[in-house]
């Protein structure tokens, strides 16, 4: 089975991290963009399009919850991964209320972020499929050429 | 010192003239003290040690045991217990040695009697301002102990959290350079490469010592985890049904009757059970500490999307105005030392105050109070929502 890459933006503070990692999920075939603080994820997501957010929470600046608040108001469809050295249960279900699809600590086993990778760019898909599908038969009912 | 008090004075005479005593004895209960007597020092000790006495009025010069010697003897056995001496007018130096050894003081023969019962009624006032004085550093000993251990404790977590969070970082970064570099390896053109197995294994040893170094973080984290507060979704009726579960025997003990009245759609509350059940118990027991017996306490609970509303109502003693302003201060207290932390209500307010919430009080002397919870069904995620930063 062929392989689509999947639009990652990884934002952490720590930029060996962000080198590291990216160079690893490239490797596996993925398109990693990187960002720095919270600032600088937003400011990435309004120019390239982006499937899935890798997001620390505890970063200078803005850090990664409010990121996440912001990332959810403006691009609903893009799904946000938690991935924090710093967190307890609390900060989970809070990352989870908020809309993040899941939450990993750090270090976290590459095998299982990428199951969860795999997982939140096909609810990504998914969605923009049932979108497209409406956004269809809107132009239908109209009456419209498609 | 009123006649109440008064009764409460165990009193002994000792003297071996019978007739002394009982002239004695019989003035005191004149004046509402009851007393014990005994001839001499022996029976003196054997009295004290069948009943619970407070003040010895005691003549020095009896045959056996004399006074001073069974003074002494009281102190070593009953350090409470107040002595008072009688001594003979020529030997005033039988005085002094006896508060040398511990007597509260001592009254020349023959005795006026207003005098000795002056002398009585203060050497009783100095054991009860002792004994009031010990139970409130016993107190105090006790919350600054419970306050030490939770500072400790908190402090401990904290740095805990945050060094596992700082080595978390570095572990992060070890593990993914690692994980790199053995993808790396799987790659055609390293096929050939020398001494690829030896490097393949290092690269192993180095994600396995990873792993064991995140299983600590990980575990250091969880435990503070623990101690901090969690997040779930709560339903605020079964959990006071709950509480007043747990508080029914308190309230059965005073015949009080606790009613519970829900209104409005109940959105889900996300917040601490543990802490919010906490809250409830402590503004419940206030409240059935506070209510006559055989009268009521009433719960209402009030929903809306945006918050719940919850308010406890008994029709107690009331809190006066003066004390409204301070109930809420740690350890201040109107109950007696021992009976009440002075705790309750400010730890209450601090629980609801970290879920966005607010605690307010209505009261009126001798008609009772209300206490308002109200709690935001959605906690803000302040910048403290993320844990100990």
């Amino acid at each position: 089975m062929i392989h689509v890459p999947t639009n990652i933006l990884l934002v952490d503070d720590e930029k060996d991290f962000v080198e590291m990692l990216s160079m690893r999920l490239e490797d596996a075939g993925d398109k990693v963009t990187p960002a720095y603080d919270g600032h600088m994820c937003l400011e990435t997501l309004a120019k390239i399009p982006i499937d899935v957010v890798i997001l620390d929470i505890k970063m200078p600046g803005m850090d990664g919850i409010q990121a996440l608040k912001e990332i959810k108001l403006r691009y609903p469809l893009v799904e946000v991964i938690l991935l924090t050295g710093h967190g307890t249960t609390e900060t989970a279900i809070a990352g989870m209320k908020l809309g993040a699809f899941d939450y990993l600590l750090k270090p976290a086993d590459f095998e299982e972020l990428q199951t969860i990778l795999e997982k939140a760019k096909l609810r990504k898909a998914e969605q923009d499929e049932r979108i497209r599908k409406a956004e269809a038969r809107q132009l239908l009912r109209r009456g419209g050429n498609i | 010192m009123d006649a109440d008090s008064v009764k409460h004075i165990r009193l002994l005479l000792v003297d071996d003239e019978s007739e002394f005593r009982n002239t004695l004895a019989k003035r005191l209960r004149k004046r509402g003290l009851d007393s014990l007597q005994a001839a001499d020092g022996d029976n003196c000790l054997a009295v004290l040690a069948d009943h619970a006495i407070d003040v010895v009025v005691m003549d020095v010069v009896m045959p056996g045991m004399n006074g001073i010697d069974t003074l002494y003897q009281i102190k070593q056995q009953y350090p409470q217990i107040e002595v008072i001496l009688l001594t003979g007018n020529a030997n005033t130096q039988d005085g002094v040695e006896g508060i040398k050894h511990g007597a509260f003081d001592y009254l020349t023969k023959p005795v006026e009697f207003d005098h000795l019962l002056g002398k009585i009624f203060q050497a009783y006032d100095k054991i009860i301002s002792e004994k009031r004085q010990k139970a409130a550093e016993e107190f105090k000993t006790r919350i600054e102990q419970q306050m030490i251990a939770t500072e400790r404790l908190a402090a401990l977590g904290t740095l805990a959290a945050g060094v596992a969070h700082e080595i978390n970082n570095p572990l992060a970064i070890v593990n993914e350079a690692a994980g790199y570099l053995k993808a790396l390896l799987q790659k055609r053109e390293l096929a050939e490469m020398p001494h690829r197995a030896t490097f393949e294994k290092a690269l192993e040893k180095v994600e396995n010592s990873v792993k064991r170094a995140r299983a600590i973080t990980h575990q250091l984290l969880a435990d503070v985890g623990k101690r901090e507060r969690v997040v779930v979704e709560i339903d605020l009726e079964a959990l006071l049904t709950e509480t007043l579960a747990l508080i029914r025997r308190e309230a059965e003990k005073k015949g009080i009757r606790v009613q519970l009245e829900a209104e409005g759609e109940a959105a889900p509350l996300w917040a601490d059970p543990n802490q919010i059940r906490q809250v409830f118990i402590n503004l419940l027991s206030n409240a059935i500490h506070a209510s006559y017996d055989n009268s009521e306490i009433r719960v209402y609970i009030q929903s809306t999307t945006a918050e719940a509303a919850i308010e406890i109502v008994d029709s107690g003693i009331g809190i006066s105005r003066e004390n409204q302003g301070r109930i809420f201060e740690p350890f201040f207290s109107t109950k007696s030392p021992g009976e009440g932390t002075g705790l309750g209500l400010y730890v209450t307010r601090e629980i609801v105050e970290k879920f966005g919430g607010r605690l307010a009080v209505e009261s009126t002397l001798g008609e009772g109070s209300r206490f308002s919870v109200i709690i935001p069904n959605q906690i803000g995620f302040s910048d403290d929502g993320s844990g100990t930063q």
